[in-house]
Parts: structure tokens; sequence; C-alpha cells
């Protein structure tokens, strides 16, 4: 297959588009909404190195993504110091804890992965929960307001915007990388047999960890950066399932093991949430969720394998035509 | 278009635009307000709503019939030319980023003069953080966790009493006691795990300490346990003499039921509010809870009385009786809406300053509090509560005495008749 | 004696555990679809049951009855509209599709019957009785005898019936069961109705004792979620075992360690088990 001249006219047309959005949509909600969008694609694109590419479906992702987000808070809250100094600590903390649950469990295939991860995700939650050190139920907050631009707290959202934007491309330069490289074909390969990879000769398990160690790194940044534009995170809103199953959805909804997917899940569904939250929430009638419950339906009846696929199905068509044309 | 249509479309513009003068001369005061509207909070959320809402009509037009209230006489704020309050209700639905960006949203785009909410501690945190950026008032009708003053803000402030507030209730009541005689020798705290619980245990084992109560166990547990099986058990084996349940409402009725069930009554079982509040809580247990006592700072009261004016107007929108959280918020979104018409505009910082003049005496509230008015830190250093007891098939209102009209009855009975 | 109630109490909780986890048994286990709906269906078992005691005025039996038979039907038609065709998606898509109708269900519950919590009315399980000392809560102890049935009937099913033998087949390679003569699709969806319907009995039993909201199910979905997979997979009865086990382990931690503790031991454990036994107690390697 060659490579199509127009997925490169789209993804410049993409940049141009996130890069301006803020200049076009001005106001602090616009680009707190904004600033939601490219989170949740920050989160999903890291999700989607193990769960999407590699086929290791981790629905627990929440701890790396609360260990982002609690450490930077924690240092703040302990020392004063600036949320920036927790981020690199986050870090090796989530490749630790990443080591601890894919050696057992990587070397089995099947739903295990997905069990522990919920398993010791959901474990994480309670026992932070419980444990007043790291704030207990009511959780740590960030400082009120920044001593400086090093406390990564501002009074604008256009910061966080661009600084959001920068970790997504950096995010989506590093898996557009190694999908052209042989690491990237080592799990595909992985993700379409076990067995048959193994028997090629590709070093499976170790090909599974270094994706959960990448994919777990993501996340925690995303965390970390969830924690210091908030300014607040308590054990649901770091180490919560929903925060795991937001990942998966986000990613499975535009296509996972893409690597425009999860980005186009979160373009989705983000407006649509906030959308249909800020019309219909006031009311409190629980419409939102039920219009969201049964997009997210719709979606998975008509397009199963994500709306990447659609795009492809679209793109491929065109293809033709012209082919046709020619 | 002929000459005569043009000048009859603009006698028509002309008379619209003069009617449309004076209520241009009250621009509508616009109050953003952030509650669980879905989620696991949502029940608790609802019932807030519809409670503004009443506070909402009570304000906008005249209720002579209310006349001890601020602001009920008269239609709308007579201060800002009778101007009516329009309130943009959002659901944060217990998400803290969630109530962050709309906070962003109410105070940007509906360019509201005052914020309420929020509920769950968490989504206070984020919300004032919001408000404290922006320079708008921010009145926290109902948020457990200790911190959300005294975080130095300068807009933030808390209509509703706090869990030191509530401890220091229960330690007077239980030295009361003890002088009439009613063995109190060691008490039992048991509390739901998250934010709310933890605060006002917290708080009580802090000021039980302080008055020589023996606190015999604290059980703290998760508010989604389907079986309390346990902590009843746990409870049976150390015999406190009053058991303290913080609690929401599944919990707290599963606790009674458990209770009944396992055939353990201690003497007394106080509900810290919440759960015990809950409308779905008396129906559910008062044929095995007799004489469970609660903690409210709302008693609905004799009939024809302001209170009980407020709860058939409740009553009429939703079919159920007003709850004592509700009527918290409801108590905090009046002393807001004093404080705006006090301060005679909506500037945020005349708002503000109004609001630190507050000084509500208790006839003006519907709730037992003794007035409203603010410490430094935002919080209402006035605000007071009642203990009710479950008699029958309501509550009554039997502490402090002055107030009670019926008589408290100890030992609770339970399910024995 | 103490202790006798607490391991009592702890075998009830688990009995109720096993009820609603072995509808997810049937679905996870067999066809290796993770429904994320699973505690919504107990959910609506739960208000099926009100309806019933509140409209017509029927006893245990009469809302059991109708309970199963409602979350049945309803089993069976989200089969067909939507499951049939999730199926030959990926399985992510399987996971995104049962979490919209979770939330759909949730949330049409909360729009029907609004938020509020309800309880069922005093009826014939109501009360307690003792038996040396030792309080059994009537209710509780329907639902566990009621949990053991239901899991072993759908065990003979399963085991020593044509419908069970076929069910299995279709597990197995849809493919091959129909050139077998077996219809995947009729037997899948009586595996849905079967999965729903043995929901709403649990929520309908568990409804007698449980005071709920819409959002319950998030609760006795994710227990039912680490019932089977203690249990292991595919396996009707690991799932009974393991709902007791949990029960005994969550009753005893919350009795010797605190309450707080008690889901902390019963997902180390599960943790522990997946190091040690990932197959889970009754699943094969």
């Amino acid at each position: 297959m060659t490579k199509l001249p127009t997925s490169r006219v789209g993804v410049v047309l993409l940049a141009a588009g996130l890069l301006v959005y803020p200049l076009v949509f001005t106001g602090a909600f616009y680009h707190d909404v904004g600033v939601s969008f490219l989170l949740a694609a920050i989160a999903a694109s890291a999700w989607n190195i193990v769960g999407g590419y590699a086929g290791q479906i981790s629905v627990g992702h929440s701890m790396f993504f609360g260990i982002g987000a609690y450490t930077p808070l924690l240092f703040y809250t302990l020392f004063g110091w600036s949320p920036i100094a927790g981020i690199p600590v986050a870090i090796v903390l989530s490749l630790g804890l990443a080591a601890l649950i894919g050696l057992p469990t990587l070397r089995l295939s099947g739903h295990y992965f997905s069990m522990a991860t919920i398993a010791v995700a959901e474990l994480i939650r309670l026992l932070v929960s419980t444990w007043s050190f790291v704030g207990a139920a009511i959780g740590l907050q960030g400082p009120a307001s920044g001593r400086g631009w090093w406390d990564l707290t501002f009074r604008s959202e256009l910061p966080y915007y661009y600084i959001f934007l920068a970790v997504l491309g950096l995010v989506l330069a590093v898996t557009a990388a190694f999908e052209s490289r042989r690491f990237g074909y080592y799990v595909r390969a992985i993700k379409a047999g076990e067995r048959a990879a193994k028997s090629l000769g590709v070093p499976v398990l170790q090909t599974k960890m270094q994706a959960l160690a990448l994919s777990a790194v993501f996340t925690s940044v995303a965390g970390s950066l969830y924690a210091v534009k908030t300014g607040f995170v308590d054990p649901g809103s770091g180490f919560g399932i929903l925060v795991s199953v937001q990942m998966v959805i986000i990613a499975a909804l535009g296509g996972a093991g893409t690597l425009y997917g999860p980005l186009l899940g979160a373009l989705i569904l983000i407006p649509l949430q906030t959308a249909t939250n800020n019309w219909l929430g006031g009311g409190g009638s629980g419409l939102t969720f039920i219009i969201y419950g049964g997009i997210i339906v719709l979606i998975a009846r008509f397009e199963p394998g994500g709306l990447m696929e659609l795009w492809y199905r679209l793109r491929a068509k065109r293809w033709r035509k012209l082919d046709a044309a020619a | 278009m002929t000459r005569s249509s043009l000048w009859l479309a603009g006698a028509v513009a002309a008379t619209v635009l003069g009617f449309a003068a004076p209520a241009s001369a009250a621009n509508p005061v616009r109050i953003g307000i952030l509650w669980p509207l879905t989620g696991n909070a949502a029940a608790a959320g609802q019932a807030s709503k519809a409670a503004v809402e009443v506070a909402l009509d009570i304000i906008n037009n005249p209720h002579p019939e209310l006349a001890n209230l601020p602001l009920a006489a008269t239609g709308g704020l007579p201060n800002l030319g009778g101007a009516k309050i329009e309130i943009t209700f959002v659901d944060h639905q217990g998400d803290p980023s969630t109530a962050q960006q709309l906070a962003t949203r109410l105070v940007t785009q509906d360019k509201v003069h005052a914020l309420m909410g929020a509920y769950q501690s968490s989504c206070s945190f984020t919300a004032t953080a919001v408000a404290e950026r922006h320079g708008v008032p921010f009145m926290v009708g109902e948020s457990a966790a200790l911190n959300i003053t005294g975080r130095g803000f300068k807009w933030v402030f808390r209509g509703t009493p706090i869990a030191s507030d509530y401890a220091r209730t229960y330690m007077r009541f239980f030295a009361e006691m003890k002088g009439q005689g009613k063995k109190i020798e060691s008490i039992a705290v048991v509390n739901e795990n998250t934010d709310y619980g933890t605060s006002v245990s917290d708080a009580i084992e802090a000021e039980a300490k302080k008055s020589g109560v023996p606190v015999a166990i604290r059980i703290p547990y998760s508010a989604s346990s389907t079986d309390v099986s346990a902590q009843v058990l746990q409870l049976k084996q150390r015999q406190p003499d009053v058991v303290i349940f913080i609690s929401y409402t599944a919990d707290a009725i599963l606790y009674m039921k458990t209770m009944r069930n396992l055939d353990y009554r201690p003497p007394m079982v106080i509900g810290d509010d919440t759960g015990f509040s809950d409308p779905s809580f008396v129906p559910a247990v008062s044929d095995v809870a007799q004489g469970a006592m609660n903690r409210s700072a709302w008693d609905i009261g004799k009939p024809g009385s302001t209170t009980a004016k407020i709860n058939e107007m409740y009553k009429a929108k939703t079919g159920r009786d007003l709850d004592d959280t509700s009527a918290r918020n409801m108590q905090s979104f009046f002393a807001l809406a004093e404080a705006i018409d006090r301060a005679g505009s909506t500037d945020p910082e005349k708002i503000r300053d109004a609001l630190t003049k507050t000084d509500l005496k208790a006839e003006q509230l519907m709730m037992g509090y003794q007035g409203v008015k603010f410490d430094n830190t935002g919080q209402n250093v006035l605000a007071a509560t009642y203990l009710i007891q479950l008699q029958g098939k309501q509550y009554q209102l039997v502490w402090p005495e002055a107030t009670a009209n019926a008589k408290l009855q100890w030992p609770m009975t339970g399910w024995t008749p | 004696m103490i202790a006798v109630q607490v391991i009592v109490g702890g075998l009830l909780l688990g009995a109720i555990y096993a009820l609603f986890s072995s509808g997810l048994t049937l679905i996870w286990g067999m066809m290796n679809f993770i429904n994320f709906a699973h505690g919504e269906f107990v959910m609506l078992g739960m208000y099926a049951a009100l309806l019933v005691v509140v409209w017509l005025g029927g006893g245990p039996v009469t809302f059991g009855a109708a309970a199963a038979g409602a979350l049945f039907a309803l089993g069976a038609v989200i089969y067909l509209s939507l499951v049939r065709h999730v199926l030959r998606g990926p399985m992510l898509a399987q996971i995104l599709s049962t979490f919209g109708l979770a939330l759909l269900l949730r949330y049409a519950a909360f729009w029907w019957f609004s938020a509020n919590y309800v309880s069922l009315p005093g009826n014939a399980l109501s009360g307690t009785i003792a038996i040396g000392g030792i309080f059994i809560p009537v209710a509780q102890l329907v639902a566990g005898v009621a949990a053991i049935v239901l899991t072993l009937l759908l065990q003979l099913l399963l085991t020593r019936t044509l419908i069970g033998s076929a069910l299995l087949a279709v597990a197995e390679d849809p493919g091959a069961a129909m050139l077998m003569g077996i219809r995947p699709d009729r037997i899948q969806a009586l595996a849905w109705g079967l999965s729903a319907g043995s929901a709403g009995v649990a929520g309908a039993l568990l409804a007698t004792a449980y005071p709920w909201s819409p959002s319950v199910g998030e609760t006795f979905g994710l227990i039912a979620f680490v019932v089977v997979a203690f249990g292991g997979f595919g396996s009707v009865l690991g799932s009974l075992y393991a709902g007791l086990i949990i029960g005994l382990i969550q009753a005893a931690s919350a009795f010797w360690l605190g309450a707080i503790y008690k889901d902390v031991v019963v997902y180390a454990l599960f943790v522990a088990l997946l190091w040690l036994r990932p197959q889970g107690l009754m699943g094969k390697a």
C-alpha cells in the first residue's frame, strides 16, 4: 500500500486546527473544554500503546494516572515544592508498578492482564482512601495561586492548553516513530496471535513489558497534568475505575491500535459529554447520560472497530474512485 | 410597506421599548449553582435544587405570609429596584474537574454575579478555587471538609455549620444527659469513609477527648457496603451507651435493619443528619428504629409557622417533606440573596463586602441557627443545630429543651412496642 | 458465639454474591464476553420487584418470577439487537457497547424512578429467625437457598441437557456448532436471557433486604466481576464457591480487622490468586 497524500494533509490541518482553536474560540470556558479534550486524548493515546497496539487490554490504567496525579501534589503538600518536582518521581513509581504488574501477568494471555489491572487499581484506590498520609478520602490540593510559573498554577487556561498540546504531540510522535520500527511490528504481531509471534522469534514478554512501560510513563504524565491543572486530586478522580474506563472507551471509540484513533475518540466524546451536560445537565433528569450512553452503544453496534475504520473505508472508496478515474 | 404600517410598527416598537424600560432598570441578578444532579449523590443534589427553587419563588414573588424572612414580603430585591434573581443550575456529576469547568463557564460565559454549591467537598475545593481566581463570591451551601474555609480565600463563605460545631453540640447534649442521670460512659462512632464521614468523626473524636467522653470504638466503613452485619456485631461486643452514625442513605437504613435482625439495641442511636434525614429513611425504618435521634437544624414546626409554610411549598413541588441538607442549602441561598440586596449592586466586590457584614438574627432564619455571621475565613459562626428523635412515623424536636416540642425518650425502644 | 454469627452472616452474604454472579459467569465465562451492564440487570430486577409489589401487591414468589421474566426478555432482546452484532467485532467493542448500555439502563431508571432511594415495603421475607442464639434474617436465608438452587440448576442445565451441550458447543466454536445443526443466535439469546433473568431474581431477592437507587448497579457489577474471576471462567460451581468464600472473607475481615479493610483484603487475595493460580479457583488453565 502506498502512502496516501491525504493523510499528510489531514495531519497538517489537524495540527493547525488545534493550534488556532483557542484563538478562534476565545473565553476561559472554551479553553477549558479544549484542555479537557487534550488531556483525554493524551491519556487515551498513552493507553493505546499497550491496549491498542499490543492488544493487552488494561482496565486499570488509573493506577498510573493516579500516581501521576498524587505525587506532585503530595510533594507540594509535604515540602511546598513545585509540582514539577513530583512529575519525574511519579514516572519512576509508575514504571516500578508496571514491572510489578506486568512481569507475572503478561506471561499469560487472555483476560488475566485485564483482571489484574482492575484488581490492582481498585486495591490502590482503597488503600489510598484510608491512608491519611496521602490525604485519605479527602484528597490533596495544589497551590491555590502560583508563586511563579514553576508552580504551573495559572490564572488563564491558555498556558495549560499549549503545554497539553505539546505533550500530546510528543506522545503521538513517539507512537508514530515506533509504528514503523521493529518494536511496532512486534507489538502488532503479538496482537494478531501470540503463539505465532513467538514462533517467529518475537520476544513476546519483553515487547509487552516495553509497551506497558511506555504506556505507564505517558499515563502518569497525563495524571500529573490533570493534577496541576485541577489543583486537586482525591481517590475517585485519581484512581477511580471510571478514569480507566474513560481511556478505554475513548480509544475504542476512535479506533484502538491506530495512531489517531484516540485523538478522534476524544474529539467526539469530550465535546459530546460537555455539550450534553451543559445543555441538559441543569435539568437534572439524567438525559445527559441517556444520550451519551446511547451514542456509545450505537457506535459500538454499527462501527465496532472504532471510527477510524469508517474513515479508512471512506478513504479507500475515494481512492478507488480516483483509481477508476485514472 | 405603506407609510401607515410603518408608523404602526414604530408605535408598537415604542410601546414595547416603553414597557421594557423599567424592567431594564432592574437587571436580573444571576446566580450560578453547582450540584451533583446525576451520579451517586444525585438524590441530595436534586432535593437541594427543588429547595432553592422554592426559595427563589419566595424571593422573587411577594410572600407577605413569610414576612419574618428577609426579602419574602417584597417581589425581587428592593435595593436593586425590585430586580429578580435568575439561577443557572449545572450538574457537576460529583467530578471535581467537571465542577471546575462548570464554575469557569458560569463565571466567564453566563457572567453570574455569585456562585453557590457544591455538596461534595472535592467539588467545592475546585469550584471555589475558580471563584477565588476570578473574584466572584461563592456561597458553600453544604460541604463537610474543614479546610474549604480557612485556606486564606477571600471570596468563599459557608453558611452551614461545620463538623466541629456538630461535635460540640453532641458533647453539650451528653453533658446535659449525664446531669439528668443518664449513663453515658462510652460512645461509639460509626462513619462512612469519604470526606463527609471522615471530617465529622475526626471532629467528634477530638471533642470527645476534650470533654472526657471515652470513644469505645470507631468504625469507618464504605457507604457502598452491601452488608453491615460485622460492624453491628462489633458494636454488640463493645456495648457502648451511645452509637453515633455518620452515614449516607442506603447504609443508614441498612444499619437500622441489621441491628433489628441481629437483635442489637443500644441505649441510644444518634444519626448525624444526611442519611438519617433522607426522606426515604423514616418510612423504611420507622418500625425498627423508634427513638433513634438525628441531628438537624431544620424543624417543620407547628402548622401555620413560617417553617411549616415553607415545607408545604416544598411538598407541593416534590411530594416529600423538606430535609435538613436541602434546608441548609436553602438557608445559605437566602443569606446570599440578602447580602446581594444589602449590597444594592451586582458588583462582586460590593457583594463580598456585604457578605462579610452579614448579621442575620435567629428570627430572620428558617433554620434553628443562632444567626448568620461570617468570621474572617468566611465561616458562619452562629450556626447551631437541634437534635430530633424518631417518634412514631416522624421526627420530633427534642433538644435543646427550650425549643423542644416533644419529650426525649431514653433509652430508645427500637422495634419493641 | 459471635464468631459463629460472623461466619453465618458471611456465608449468607456470599450466597447472594454467588446468585448475582452466576449469570455473569454464563456470559463472561462461556462466551468470553465482558458484560459491564450486569449490575444494571440486578438493579432493574430490584425495580421490577418494586413495581409488582406497588401495583399488584404481589408476594415474594410473584415479584421474583416477574423480575426473572422481565429480565429474561430484556436479556434476549439486548442480545438480538446489540450483542449479536458486536460479537463479531474486537473485544474492545464489547466493552464499549456494554459500558454504553450500562449508562443507558442506569439513567433510564434514573429518569423514570428518580434518584431517590427506595426500599421494598415489608413482606413475607421481612423478619429474622433465631436458632440457638444465632440470628438469621429470613430474606437472606431465602436468597441463600435460592442462590444455591439456581446455581445447581444452571450447572445441571449446562452439563446434563441438550440445551446445555448446545450452549457449550456454541461457546467453543460457533461455526462448528452451526454445522451440527445448532442455531447459535437462538442459543446465545437464550443464554443472555438466562443470565439477565438470574440477575433479575437476584435483584428481587436483594430488594427485600437492601435499600437502593439507580446507581446501585455499580456496586453489584464490581462484586460480580471479582466473584467470577475468583471462581474461574465458565465455571458455574466455581462462582458459587467463590461467592461463598468472598462473603466469608468480607465478614471475617470486617469483624476482626475493620470494615474499611474488607475490600482491601478481597482485592489483595484476588491479586495474590492471579499471581499463583491465574485461572481462578475452578477454571481450567
